[in-house]
């Protein structure tokens, strides 16, 4: 019983820290059509100045988040303006092609400027264990676990509930109309890069105090992020918190009960069932496309 | 990336070619300078750097001074493949040393009987490579089968392991790390309690930490590279586990420490090298290392500095740069370096260095206990 207790606080917190790295990804599918290959990268950006406004500036964990947002989230938005405009409207295959490029570009940029050396961006939580009951967890990770929270919250509520969010929702839904109405929907466009930017770099600074960062570990990111947004159902918000926290148990238990070799194969595993009895995921977002 | 960097490369080359006289002798390396453990291999390249101008400042071999042409092969066997043709046949070297991953080097092989140039290799650790029967090829360092023989026994004499957790990364080498230890060990008597592996760039070890909980052992040997065993060694301490940890792979190298911090204290490593060695052979060389490049040699800095080392003298002896009479004066190499002494057999199999046990104990590699490989 205390093993499986164990196991799904593994999980729980995994999938926690899944959903968070997904969320950038998905919200960008969301509210763009832009199936974003540069994820992972953008995630490693994030950790990487997080590492160094922490570890060589000296700087505070949460003023070096809050940094980490504004520059990326900025970033983001350039990106959207003087490159993704380029390829707007021009099918899915010029988006694809864009963002891989500038996956290549960030990563090799990155190696160049920080070498292969991994790195970890310093938290004021302790990481020593602390016993819930037979359950044995960290002050960081619980500390990670809340503020992710906070970011989700915040986020829903931005796109749920003000006038930006209202804006970005009309955009995808109809830009034309939206431009009717006089939304400026390239700045929209913009916008919703940014947020999407800024929440994977966000994530990426979070969890590089948990884990390590380093310029490749870009793909990997990726490759969970596409696999929680498949379980969840692209481009939904929900789907990616509950694809996340599936997969976090799913690859617990599957470890704990079974070989931890072969974990990562249970993530894809459960894509293809998902693709063949719900190809849309679990929370689907199709009746939102005009 | 890879342009600009055989951009690079070959602007250095070329750059090297033209301020050199005619009459050097060049030396081929190639070593990964891009991917995953291009760290690994950067500090192997500074090792061998540093044997080369070592050498040169003393009057290089047979009068002449070394020229070192590094090649950048990823770790890839296609890529290492390219950099050896390319030293072959445009850089026309006289030898070659590579190519760190053992898939790698076991692609360049071929390449070096076909050309009929010597090849050594300090790094690639596949058992297999030597049973090819390339009498071409050298490798002056342990084999993964060669370790556990020579440590299974230091471990259960020493840590006192009985119930032993096996855990490796999924690959050949993670695989065969584990195999091999698990052999020795139940030899011995001890008793194997769990066995598991995990995949490159994992991330989180609760799972695998939360079984190692249960499974009731005193030990746990881990088979893993520097950010893997970095990660799970720092996990391991925020489960709290009392268990003893004693891993192969880069253990006991600057960064690992500096990665880990307070959760590397107490674990045990065994390395084919550690700065710590006390032979005077390597203090001269951690000196000078250091001088050269502020950080304290690793492991693979000792083997591109050992490979270079047993190379030059092998043509020193040989007295010309005809590549049958370098092969032949490799096989009589009698090499004293930092970690012990090196001769190789009919196989081109090195023994008769030294291995170490070390301790990380307040971030330095305590050496523990020394053995010396043999077959």
């Amino acid at each position: 019983m205390d093993f499986l207790l164990q196991l799904l606080a593994n999980g729980l917190v995994n999938g926690t820290f899944y959903a968070l790295s997904a969320l950038g990804l998905t919200l960008i599918f969301g509210l763009m059509r832009v199936v974003n290959f540069a994820h992972g990268e953008l995630y490693m950006v994030g950790g990487l100045i997080g590492w160094a406004l922490t570890e060589l500036v000296g700087a505070n964990f949460f003023l070096a988040l809050l940094i980490v947002v504004i520059a990326t989230g900025a970033a983001g938005y350039l990106i959207d303006r003087w490159l993704i405009e380029r390829v707007r409207n021009q099918g899915a295959e010029s988006g694809i092609l864009l963002t891989i490029g500038i996956s290549i570009f960030l990563t090799n940029t990155a190696l160049l400027i920080v070498g292969t050396v991994p790195h970890k961006v310093l938290s004021p939580f302790a990481n020593k264990p602390l016993f819930l009951g037979p359950v044995v967890l960290t002050q960081s990770r619980l500390s990670i676990v809340a503020i992710c929270a906070v970011l989700m919250l915040a986020v829903h509520l931005l796109i749920k509930h003000t006038t930006l969010g209202r804006a970005m929702r009309a955009t995808v839904q109809d830009a034309m109309a939206a431009s009717l109405v006089g939304i400026r929907t390239e700045r929209i466009h913009g916008f919703t890069f940014a947020l999407g930017t800024a929440l994977a770099s966000a994530a990426g600074a979070l969890l590089g105090s948990i884990y390590v960062t380093q310029p490749t570990i870009g793909g990997l990111v990726s490759l969970k992020a596409f696999v929680v947004v498949i379980l969840g159902g692209l481009g939904s918000f929900a789907g990616a918190i509950i694809g996340g926290l599936v997969l976090g148990v799913a690859e617990a238990l599957w470890g704990g009960y079974f070989a931890t070799g072969y974990v990562d194969a249970i993530g894809f595993a459960l894509v293809i069932v998902m693709l063949l009895v719900r190809p849309y995921g679990l929370f689907s977002v199709k009746s939102e496309r005009a | 990336m890879r342009k600009t960097c055989l951009g690079i490369a070959a602007s250095v080359v070329m750059a090297a070619t033209a301020a050199q006289a005619q009459e050097t002798i060049k030396i081929g390396l190639i070593q990964p300078l891009t991917g995953s453990v291009a760290y690994n291999g950067k500090t192997d390249v500074n090792g061998a750097t540093l044997a080369v101008d070592m050498r040169n400042a003393k009057g290089g071999v047979m009068g002449k001074k070394i020229d070192l042409v590094v090649e950048d092969g990823q770790c890839r066997p296609a890529e290492s493949v390219n950099a050896a043709e390319k030293l072959i046949q445009r850089d026309k070297v006289v030898a070659l040393a590579g190519a760190f991953c053992s898939s790698a080097t076991l692609a360049v092989m071929p390449v070096a009987a076909n050309y009929k140039i010597p090849l050594i290799t300090g790094v690639s650790s596949n058992a297999s490579l030597t049973e090819k029967g390339n009498k071409y090829f050298f490798r002056a360092t342990e084999t993964d089968e060669l370790l556990a023989k020579s440590f299974a026994k230091v471990v259960f004499d020493t840590l006192k392991l009985r119930n032993v957790a096996y855990i490796g990364v999924n690959d050949d080498w993670g695989r065969g790390g584990v195999a091999e230890f698990e052999k020795q060990m139940t030899a011995l008597g001890a008793k194997t309690v769990m066995k598991e592996y995990f995949e490159h760039g994992t991330t989180d070890f609760y799972t695998l930490l939360t079984k190692l909980k249960s499974s009731g052992a005193d030990g746990a040997f881990v088979a893993a590279e520097t950010q893997d065993g970095s990660i799970f060694v720092k996990q391991k301490a925020e489960f709290g586990l009392p268990v003893k940890v004693f891993g192969v792979g880069s253990w006991a190298t600057a960064d690992f420490i500096k990665l880990t911090g307070d959760a590397s204290e107490g674990l045990y490593a065994a390395v084919p090298y550690a700065s710590t060695m006390t032979t005077p052979k390597n203090k001269a060389f951690v000196d000078a290392y250091v001088e050269r490049f502020k950080e304290p040699p690793g492991k693979y800095s000792a083997a591109g500095f050992n490979s270079l080392n047993i190379m030059m003298d092998a043509i020193e002896r040989a007295g010309s740069t005809d590549a049958e009479k370098i092969r032949e004066s490799l096989t009589k190499t009698n090499y004293e370096g930092p970690n012990g002494h090196f001769q190789f057999d009919a196989k081109g199999q090195a023994t008769g260095f030294s291995v170490v046990l070390v301790q990380l104990q307040k971030g330095v590699p305590n050496v523990i206990a020394t053995t010396t490989v043999e077959h």
